[in-house]
């Protein structure tokens, strides 16, 4: 068990992908800290592999050598089973296409991360209302995604990321396709994780975001530094 | 992006959409071809093994069951093959929409996704076509290894392509059906769920309780994919009819057929008579089950007749037991026409000719008669009338309406009153009172007796008893036990019906093939909302038994709807007079069951493997 106080913590951190005929390595040698309550941005050009590093911090993908560990856990040596409960407790995941469920209402696709963890019913009604406020969805929640907008979309994924209230949020290029007005609301939603004491990692270029930011974090070429250096 | 090789690179780069779309037109296509051609096979096997053998009643039981399974294979491979093509193309619906929505033309979005069903249904018809005419090759020879006496020759090749093409067209019309509707809307709709997914409904919000969560989940997206729940509940349906039908009337007529029989012969019944007229009586019986010719015989010899004192000795020894005594003749007969009075124009009309034939004739006392044959019309009732019982292959062979006919012999006009089912002499036989045939052919007595031993009171010593007191009236007379004929004759009846057996085994394995089918494809259709699902914290063994209980789900409704009219036909259409005891319905019963659970344990597989991919490829999936 590495040290609490790191929500996240990487050592020589390599991902490699292994097409036909080539390989490509997107992180190499990754290295880094980041601790509890802290605000953290990534950028970097496309391709340079935030989505990777977000996708490992989350257990949806595995390193291919090194290690790491969120919340002191070395989610590499971890079976699925375990992630899967891992990610559904601690971590809220925003991804940068939505990835909302088709066929579920926004109100259900922000409870099912709270019905895989069998809370009461009274409890996911209370819960479901208070996040489609907070993301002002409020009017929306019977709609299916495909009825919304964008920018709409966003934020039923985000409200569908707090559900189970994770102390870990990971957010991949939020406001990337969207317009000033609703990245703001998105920006909103972020400063107030921030305020409740939340640890965030944005994959961003947004430089309203950089805002926010107590460590600023670049990617490229797949080698990690400061944004300072 | 070249026009004429969009198709073949999409397909190419789709490589797991085709993969299980191609996999699964080529095992329907493959199962049911090889079923058809099992059927004809078995059928050839049987009618070679019956030729000249079993009696027209067990014949009108065998090939109408036959016939009627080949159509159900074909209807129901044709209904699979259709939904499998449609369920395909309309997954592409929105990729339609999107190259509408971009500017595309029509006619070209049009031959890009003909195109392409063309190419995925040669490839699956073809390669189903083979592997089905392998898998029959196969199997014969298997079969024929270990013993069954399975027809070996060459395959019909006009039949392989008559099943190809019409499976081929019956893909292309299915599978064209959702393009043209595709190409006919606008490009928001044709890209919208309502659309392509059929999602219509606006539920109110209602949070999925604790208890049989997966299987809420699973219900709730099999009712949002509506048309495409009907569809497989439709198509495994028509499989389980299949199933039922091959299985309840394989097990319902093989019981009713050996019902037929045992009661014809009895049970635990002994024949007394002359060794000469005991071992033709054998070969009469032995007719039912193995060719030979029997038909020379001088049943009138004085020798043969039984003394009335061997039947007052027997009295005296069994006591309270029925004799049934039997003079066995053969003759010439002559059909007699029958006449049936028209009643709207009040005209009579004759029924029938004037054929004749050659038939073992029996007289039998009609009140002291041991068989109970199982039969249309009448027994025979008084021993002094002229009244006539016919076996079913003479009624077949000489009769037009043999109810409402008569029987000539020995000058005497008999009038039909039933038509009964019996193995002796392979159906050829005529039954008239005792009496009645003794004044017509002026012969006194009978050349035959039998006697039914109560196998609870000491079967061995009863039939000591009859020898000895056999054997003191008459050195040359015999007792000889039926159990040995009537054990020969339904071992061949059950031989016939477990090489048919076969064939619900073949409809089982095809309905898992079919199930697995509908499980990869449902699972391409929800692969992205099951991706999300384990993004979010679902697990593998979550995914599992969500899919596994939408598997549930589709299997149990179409198994309720294929039973249900699988035994409607079965017990109404197919077998006649069926014999339906607690014993059969528990064995129905205990096929059924198992059917459904190994159809629904095969299904798990895909669901299994799919769980076990990683999250990042799931999602990431074209």
């Amino acid at each position: 068990m590495e040290d609490p106080k790191n929500v996240v913590l990487t050592s020589l951190l390599c991902k490699t992908y292994e097409l036909t005929d080539t390989e490509i390595e997107v992180l190499k040698d990754v290295n880094l800290e980041i601790e509890k309550g802290e605000f953290t941005t990534i950028s970097g050009p496309s391709g340079s592999g935030k989505t990777t590093l977000l996708n490992i911090m989350s257990g949806i993908d595995k390193p291919s050598s090194g290690k790491i560990f969120v919340f002191g856990i070395e989610l590499g040596t971890k079976d699925e089973n375990f992630l899967a409960s891992f990610r559904c407790s601690n971590i809220g995941f925003v991804f940068q296409s939505y990835n909302l469920v088709s066929t579920l209402t926004v109100a259900e696709n922000v409870a099912f991360p709270m019905e895989w963890l069998r809370k009461t019913g009274d409890y996911i009604q209370e819960r479901v209302g208070e996040l489609l406020e907070l993301v002002g969805l409020q009017q929306r929640r019977e709609h299916f995604p495909f009825q919304l907008s964008g920018g709409e979309q966003q934020r039923v994924a985000f409200a569908r990321a707090l559900a189970n209230d994770p102390p870990l949020l990971l957010v991949d290029e939020p406001t990337g396709n969207l317009d000033l007005k609703t990245s703001l609301k998105i920006i909103e939603i972020l400063r107030t994780q921030k305020d409740n004491g939340k640890t965030v990692i944005v994959a961003t270029h947004d430089s309203q975001i950089f805002h926010l930011a107590s460590q600023k974090l670049v990617l490229e070429n797949g080698n990690l530094r400061s944004q300072d250096e | 992006m070249s026009e004429t090789s969009f198709p073949v690179n999409d397909l190419l780069r789709r490589k797991f959409q085709t993969t299980i779309v191609t996999a699964s037109l080529t095992l329907c296509v493959a199962s049911t071809l090889f079923l058809l051609l099992f059927t004809n096979r078995i059928g050839l096997s049987i009618s070679l093994a019956i030729e000249s053998r079993l009696t027209s009643g067990f014949s009108s039981v065998l090939s109408p069951f036959l016939i009627f399974l080949g159509i159900l294979i074909l209807i129901a491979g044709a209904v699979i093959i259709s939904f499998l093509v449609h369920m395909m193309m309309f997954q592409r619906v929105r990729d339609i929409g999107l190259m509408k929505a971009t500017g595309c033309p029509n006619d070209l979005i049009f031959g890009y996704f003909f195109t392409q069903l063309l190419i995925v249904t040669l490839v699956g018809c073809s390669l189903g076509t083979v592997f089905g005419i392998l898998a029959d090759l196969v199997s014969a020879s298997i079969l024929n290894s270990s013993g069954l006496q399975i027809l070996q020759g060459p395959i019909n090749f006009w039949f392989v392509l008559l099943v190809f093409v019409l499976f081929f067209i019956l893909a292309m019309a299915f599978g064209i059906r959702p393009i043209i509707d595709a190409t006919k809307v606008s490009p928001v709709k044709a890209i919208s769920p309502t659309f392509y997914i059929g999602l219509g409904k606006q539920p109110g919000f209602k949070v999925i309780s604790k208890s049989g969560f997966a299987a809420k989940v699973a219900l709730r997206s099999l009712f949002r994919h509506k048309s495409a729940t009907i569809r497989i509940i439709l198509c495994l349906s028509a499989i389980f009819l299949l199933v039922t039908v091959s299985i309840a009337g394989g097990v319902i007529a093989n019981q009713t057929t050996k019902s037929w029989v045992e009661k014809a012969i009895g049970r635990n019944i002994v024949l007394i008579g002359h060794q000469d007229v005991c071992n033709q009586y054998k070969l009469l019986m032995s007719k039912f089950y193995e060719v030979n010719d029997g038909s020379r015989f001088n049943y009138t010899d004085e020798r043969y007749s039984i003394p009335k004192s061997l039947l007052s000795d027997l009295r005296a020894t069994l006591g309270n037991v029925t004799i049934d005594t039997r003079l066995l003749l053969a003759a010439s007969v002559r059909e007699v026409q029958g006449h049936i009075l028209e009643g709207d124009t009040g005209q009579i009309y004759a029924v029938g000719d004037n054929r004749t034939g050659e038939s073992m004739v029996v007289g039998v006392q009609p009140e002291e008669v041991l068989s109970k044959w199982s039969l249309n019309g009448e027994a025979l009732t008084q021993d002094n009338a002229y009244e006539a019982m016919i076996g079913d292959s003479l009624a077949q062979k000489m009769f037009s309406e043999p109810l409402i006919q008569g029987i000539k012999m020995f000058n005497g006009t008999f009038k039909v009153v039933g038509v009964c089912i019996d193995p002796i002499n392979n159906g050829n036989v005529t039954y008239v009172p005792l009496k009645t045939l003794e004044d017509a052919t002026g012969i006194s007595g009978p050349n035959a007796v039998m006697i039914e031993v109560d196998p609870s009171v000491g079967r061995t010593q009863v039939l000591d008893q009859i020898r000895s007191v056999v054997s003191a009236a008459n050195p040359d007379f015999q007792v000889f036990e039926l159990d040995e004929m009537l054990d020969k004759s339904l071992g061949f009846l059950g031989y016939i019906w477990s090489t048919i057996m076969f064939l619900p085994i073949f409809s089982l394995a095809t309905a898992s093939l079919c199930l697995i089918g509908y499980v990869m494809l449902a699972i391409g259709e929800q692969q992205q909302e099951l991706g999300v699902l384990r993004a979010v914290g679902a697990k593998p063994r979550t995914i599992v038994n969500i899919i596994s209980s939408q598997s549930l789900v589709v299997l149990l409704s179409s198994y309720a709807v294929g039973v249900a009219f699988g035994i409607i036909i079965t017990l109404l259409v197919l077998v006649e007079k069926p014999l339906v005891t607690s014993y059969t319905v528990l064995e129905v019963a205990g096929w059924l069951l198992i059917a459904l659970a190994a159809t629904f344990i095969s299904s798990l597989y895909p669901a299994i493997r799919f769980a076990r991919k990683p999250i990042l490829e799931i999602i990431s999936q074209p």
